[in-house]
């Protein structure tokens, strides 16, 4: 941990060619593959779906003549006006859909982390997760 | 236009669209701060996957600065939803303001290169292919310790001003942490989403997600972010930092003025 207690970064110095990185850097990055493949993936499929019901609940609202709510409805009232097909459930089904995904990126991560054997970067990502339910269990809570 | 400066340089948008809609739109700086925190997520979610499989984000720093980040943004959400407008103009504009002094009074160092035998205690050395300068760029983060005070400030601006955080971490990973530009806007823009999840969720918590405000906003991200993304991978790493210096000072002083009643022109 000598990095930490060192304020001052040791002079960057240069490799014999540009385009040699380190090898230890090299494969360092190339094991983190499938983390990368995994958040990818999980942050693609969240963006898609979430864009999907959020025209989803453009588009009725257009045809149904509704305005756009002031106010994004509390979690257990979100579930009933979707079944009812109201185009303010799904849009705030899709800001809620939407501001899920990092933190299920964030999960993903953690069984990444966990099954390349990397315990360390599992507990502070875990960590992160922790901190992201304080504000969960507030939102849960309204 | 938010979600492309926001997303080329690693800062989710949220830093241009809370002054946007206050300043241009006259939204309730709250009901700002609650569309921004949204639409930085959304903006985050679009443009990390370009970034990711760039290898431009960190992704080890990233996780490792998260938990603080996030636990900042916690407490600053809960302070801001309880705070004045003047006094959010007034530390939103500084922070910008110090954002863009910093980045304009010490440009951009120049590529670091990793040298096989640097110190990297927490395996946090990284190298991506840098398609502009046409060469692979290796780095390790150093001054940690600096990183992670700094990763809790950001998070209490973030949750305080529905920011993600980037104004903050793009330029202290660059010049503090010697981290380069594009692995800097490439962390921070995956970082500030789940950054500014914690400040949705606590804006969302005291029915401050406004639905007309956050829509018309996730429909410019999506649209925004993409173009950003892409083109960070074309245009030169230090015209990048002056586009955001620029911007940053305008932005900052709009507001530091606006809290003092002064209005400039097309604001409201």
């Amino acid at each position: 941990m000598s990095d930490l207690n060192d304020p001052t970064p040791p002079p960057l110095a240069v490799t014999p060619t540009d385009d040699e990185p380190p090898a230890r850097v090299t494969i360092q990055t190339a094991a983190l593959d499938p983390i990368y493949d995994v958040a990818i993936r999980t942050v693609t499929w969240g963006f898609r779906s979430g864009a999907a019901l959020l025209a989803i609940g453009i588009i009725v609202s257009l045809v149904q003549r509704e305005p756009l709510g002031t106010v994004a409805e509390p979690f257990d009232e979100v579930a009933p006006s979707v079944l009812n097909g109201e185009a303010a459930g799904i849009i705030d089904l899709a800001i809620l859909w939407m501001v899920s995904t990092p933190v299920v990126t964030v999960v993903m991560m953690i069984v990444g982390f966990f099954r390349l054997g990397d315990r360390r970067y599992a507990l502070f990502s875990l960590v992160a997760l922790a901190v992201l339910g304080i504000s969960i269990g507030l939102a849960l809570r309204r | 236009m938010a979600a492309v400066l926001g997303s080329m340089v690693g800062l989710g948008g949220g830093v241009f669209l809370v002054p946007i809609f206050t300043l241009f739109f006259a939204v309730d700086q709250k009901l700002a701060i609650g569309a921004s925190a949204v639409a930085v997520v959304t903006n985050s979610v679009v443009g990390s996957s370009v970034h990711l499989r760039g290898r431009f984000t960190n992704i080890r720093l990233a996780m490792l600065l998260q938990g603080i980040t996030a636990g900042g943004a916690t407490v600053g959400a809960l302070m801001a939803v309880h705070a004045n407008e003047r006094m959010l103009n007034i530390v939103f504009g500084s922070a910008l303001l110090y954002a863009s002094f910093s980045m304009a009074r010490r440009p951009q160092a120049s590529l670091p290169t990793a040298a096989e035998g640097t110190p990297d205690p927490l395996q946090l050395g990284a190298v991506y292919r840098d398609p502009a300068a046409r060469r692979l760029v290796s780095y390790v983060p150093h001054r940690l310790r600096f990183g992670l005070a700094i990763s809790s400030l950001a998070g209490v601006v973030s949750g305080m001003l529905g920011v993600g955080g980037g104004v903050i971490q793009v330029p202290a990973m660059n010049l503090l942490m010697r981290v380069p530009i594009k692995a800097a806007a490439g962390t921070a823009s995956f970082m500030v989403g789940i950054t500014a999840v914690a400040t949705a969720l606590v804006f969302y918590s005291d029915g401050k997600i406004n639905p007309q405000v956050v829509v018309p906003s996730m429909i410019g991200i999506f649209l925004g972010s993409q173009i950003g993304s892409r083109l960070t991978r074309r245009i030169d790493a230090q015209r990048l930092s002056w586009i955001f210096v620029v911007i940053l000072l305008y932005l900052g002083s709009s507001l530091l003025l606006t809290s003092v009643g002064v209005t400039l022109p097309g604001q409201q």
